[in-house]
């Protein structure tokens, strides 16, 4: 299993003894920022790539209607895909906001 | 990710092309060249592969129009004389060279093409929804 985030490393720290001084293992791999910001980068040009598409299509530049409607589907399926991982972010920061110290 | 839809896609592409060689054949039945030798029957091949598919699996596994063959076959002959192609001399004086299309073939390619142009749909279709499951597990 692939672990882009580093957040299964990362429990060690959060659930087990309490890191002492600097023994915590130095986090690799892109940081969430970074991986939420190439997500959002790539939904985006999948819209542009549909947009474009449709205008294409729109002006007789391109006449297979069949890319088009595949740009369409990628670009909505990739948008979906984002707002569902940011829900589940959202839900946890929320999750954590609550928590009771 | 996107595989399933890129081939499918490729699938209703090639399908399409066919029809569109269909139509072609069926409207030029009756059309004589330049010099006066009759239409002849285009045929789409078809052949694995998409090289414009944006994904490795689109590339590797989805379909392409590979060439347009012209048929070869001899020309239908129709009793004509009066016709200003009709043959002037030969065995066959009288006759008029036409296009060597089988309108009954064509229509039976038309509606093959439609149907698979309709289950690489249905395909695509299936790939879609087998995405949004994924997705609707996530949320």
């Amino acid at each position: 299993m692939t672990d882009p985030l580093g957040l299964i490393g990362a429990q060690n720290g959060v659930g087990g003894a309490p890191a002492s001084g600097g023994s915590r293992p130095p986090i690799s791999g892109p940081s969430f920022a970074q991986t939420l910001r190439s997500s959002i980068e790539e939904v985006n040009r999948a819209q542009q790539d549909a947009t474009r598409a449709v205008e294409d299509l729109a002006t007789g530049d391109r006449s297979d209607i069949e890319g088009v409607v595949l740009a369409t589907q990628k670009a909505d399926n990739a948008f979906r895909m984002l707002q569902a991982l940011r829900n589940r972010v959202v839900e946890a920061y929320d999750e954590l906001k609550q928590m009771r110290v | 990710m996107y595989g399933l839809l890129d081939i499918s896609t490729s699938g209703m592409i090639a399908q399409r092309a066919r029809l569109t060689a269909v139509s072609a054949n069926l409207a030029n039945r009756h059309s004589t060249g330049p010099d006066g030798t009759p239409y002849r029957a285009r045929h789409v091949m078809l052949a694995p592969g998409d090289p414009t598919a944006s994904s490795e699996e689109g590339r590797g596994w989805g379909v392409h129009v590979a060439d347009v063959e012209i048929d070869q076959r001899p020309f239908n002959m129709r009793w004509d004389p009066t016709h200003p192609l009709a043959l002037k001399e030969g065995p066959q004086r009288g006759y008029v060279r036409e296009s060597n299309i089988n309108p009954l073939v064509e229509q039976v390619n038309a509606v093959q093409a439609s149907r698979a142009y309709e289950a690489n749909a249905a395909a695509a279709e299936a790939g879609k929804q087998m995405i949004a499951q994924a997705l609707r597990l996530l949320s």
